[in-house]
């Protein structure tokens, strides 16, 4: 199956050929990658789903051991969909596709995002899970540069990678969340 | 021919030995665990206070079930929490004028008068709000499964162990009366030697309503609901209930139920703390809507010294063994799953393996003969648990047994995601030879509500 009988199949009427084509999308591989994207953002529920299914089969595909030739390319369209241009939904999406099969050539891609309000915590928690010195860095300059509203985000990613921040504290047991239910409530019949 | 009843031994907090800890007989004293016996241990006549965390589905019938036990004077409870207002306010009125109530569980972690913690919460929650529990202190009760990733079950084994809490993991199988019969059955070789478990269970089922995303209904926090999670828009097909069938929550059935069947297997075969070798996973999922997890499914794990092989197979009623009662016998209420055990001299069924187990007669009408081996027999799941606490044995369903049976599941749904056969390493705790996989064994969470 080539990316033009891919998309033709992602937007078919029929569940089950769509079904057929994204489950079968893995092959199809870097080339897939762009006009799927385009897909997600398709006004069709099912044909966004659709798609989004194939982007994420894609990914798998090519994450598998010893198929760094073809990760490659696919690794440089997901960069390129990072881009300004591209909805929020469509980013956050290939943000955490990056973060399962990425190495080193997206961290500043990434790193770039955490500057984003509405992508923020999706690049910091993609950075937190690519492994490697570049991703701990680009943590390290995120918090830097960070507003004081995130920080503590980036040291919470920081501590999962083993490093401590001193003075910055661990709001996780905070209780923020006030009810209106009061106690000895009766549920009204 | 109906089973013959068996005394089930039950254990009861107000003890008559109570003069020596100054306790008048029939005068339960509510205290804090800290108060009283050994540091972070409940005396054996104190009262538990206990408190609920999510208080739906599962959590309503723990919640009903506590209430009776409060009725008995066994426990207090303290307070309720749900992010959902309708659903808290429902919890109030059962769970009586005396206790609190909130939204965000973290109060209730905080309180030193609380000793115990039941969390009912969607499975997402299941891991960060037991390690949280922990580090507070608090004993608990989770319902299963234990976690969604491999990094969350270690997690919570490693604040369980370093605040030494007892922890009961919902697989309340193990603690039915006729799971007591099969283990003893199976464990004195009356089947020989078992090298396969074959899981069976119907298909998940697939959305047929599905519906665009769309803002919460005004009762639910849904940051709070979602929590760890990514974040997503709000979609009325996420939940209550039927974040079952996502997989990044609720997993599907081999989560859901696997976490079940498996732990009675696991437990059976005598293989809490082992794992497998190799999980290979093939299956089908839904063609449309926002539910992903697996239709019809086959799982095979192998597990090596010893050699034995347990399968989870996912396939509509007709492909899964009779059920076996007759008339005058108790129906088996769940039929539809169980697995079947493969020995060297015959193969023994069970059904269910939750809230019901059904073993076959054989099993049930079994007679040990002179020097037969005893196995451990369930007071009841959460009369096991309170045990835990007074004492610090270990549970029926503790936390490292879970977890274990927990990383089958989360192993056969990798598998299935990836489409490939995986590689465990039990004394690493990890996958290995595939730099994906192994990523995906950990999954980053949303702040504040992480590990």
């Amino acid at each position: 199956m080539n990316t033009q009988d891919l998309i033709a199949r992602i937007k078919d009427n029929d569940d089950k050929v769509r079904a057929d084509a994204w489950l079968s999308a893995g092959p199809v591989g870097a080339p897939a990658v762009k006009p799927l994207a385009e897909v997600m953002a398709n006004g069709n529920l099912e044909v966004a789903r659709a798609a989004k299914h194939a982007l994420w089969k894609i990914v798998r595909h090519v994450g598998r051991p010893g198929a760094d030739a073809e990760k490659k390319p696919v690794l440089a369209e997901l960069i390129a969909l990072c881009g300004d241009d591209q909805p929020t939904a469509v980013r956050r999406e290939v943000l955490w596709m990056l973060s399962e099969i990425s190495g080193d050539e997206s961290i500043d891609t990434v790193a770039g995002l955490l500057s984003n309000d509405e992508l923020r915590e999706d690049a910091r928690m993609t950075l937190q899970r690519i492994p490697g010195d570049k991703s701990l860095a680009a943590l390290q300059a995120g918090l830097a540069a960070a507003p004081t509203d995130f920080k503590l985000n980036i040291v919470q990613s920081l501590r999962q990678r083993g490093v401590k921040v001193p003075g910055a504290p661990c709001r996780k047991l905070v209780p923020t969340k006030k009810t209106k239910v009061r106690k000895g409530a009766r549920v009204d019949t | 021919m109906r089973r013959k009843d068996r005394k089930v031994p039950r254990r009861t907090f107000l003890k008559n030995a109570g003069a020596a800890a100054g306790v008048a007989i029939g005068f339960p004293r509510i205290v804090g665990s800290r108060v009283l016996a050994a540091p972070g241990r409940a005396g054996a006549n104190d009262r538990l206070i206990m408190a609920h965390i999510g208080v739906g589905g599962m959590g309503g019938h723990h919640l009903r079930d506590m209430v009776a036990r409060m009725k008995q004077g066994q426990v207090q409870i303290a307070a309720v929490c749900d992010v959902d207002e309708n659903r808290l306010r429902a919890a109030s009125e059962t769970a009586g004028p005396q206790a609190d109530v909130y939204r965000d569980y973290r109060y209730i972690l905080e309180r030193k008068d609380i000793d115990a913690v039941v969390i009912a919460t969607p499975d997402h929650w299941h891991a960060v709000q037991t390690v949280h529990a922990a580090e507070c202190g608090k004993h608990v009760y989770v319902e299963k499964p234990a976690c969604c990733t491999i990094e969350e079950g270690k997690a919570m084994v490693a604040a369980a162990r370093k605040n030494r809490i007892s922890v009961q993991v919902g697989s309340q199988g193990r603690s039915q009366p006729e799971a007591y019969l099969a283990y003893r059955y199976l464990a004195n070789g009356a089947i020989g030697h078992i090298d396969k478990v074959t899981c069976f269970h119907y298909p998940s089922p697939v959305d047929k309503k599905p519906v665009p995303d769309s803002n919460p209904p005004p009762e639910l926090d849904w940051d709070l609901w979602l929590g760890p999670l990514r974040w997503r828009p709000y979609n009325k097909r996420y939940c209550h209930g039927t974040f079952r069938w996502i997989m990044e929550s609720g997993g599907g059935e081999i989560r859901d139920r696997g976490a079940h069947v498996m732990s009675c297997a696991m437990w059976w075969m005598g293989a809490d703390g082992t794992g497998p070798v190799t999980v290979e996973a093939t299956g089908t999922v839904p063609t449309r809507g926002l539910w992903d997890s697996a239709v019809e499914m086959d799982v095979t794990y192998s597990f090596k010294n010893p050699d034995w092989v347990l399968t989870w197979n996912q396939h509509p009623d007709n492909a899964v063994p009779a059920e076996e009662r007759k008339e005058g016998e108790d129906k088996i209420i769940r039929p539809g799953y169980g697995a079947v055990y493969h020995g060297s001299k015959g193969t023994f069924t069970h059904w269910g393996g939750d809230g019901g187990t059904w073993a076959e007669r054989k099993a049930r009408e079994w007679v040990p003969p002179p020097g037969a081996k005893d196995v451990y027999e369930s007071p009841g799941h959460k009369e096991d648990w309170f045990e835990g606490i007074k004492t610090g044995k270990k549970t029926i369903m503790n936390i490292e047994a879970a977890v274990g049976v927990a990383n089958l599941c989360i192993l056969g749904n990798l598998s299935l995601i990836l489409g490939r056969k995986l590689e465990w390493d039990q004394a690493k705790q990890a996958i290995v030879g595939d730099e994906q996989a192994h990523r995906m064994m950990g999954r980053p969470q949303r702040h504040p509500y992480h590990l």
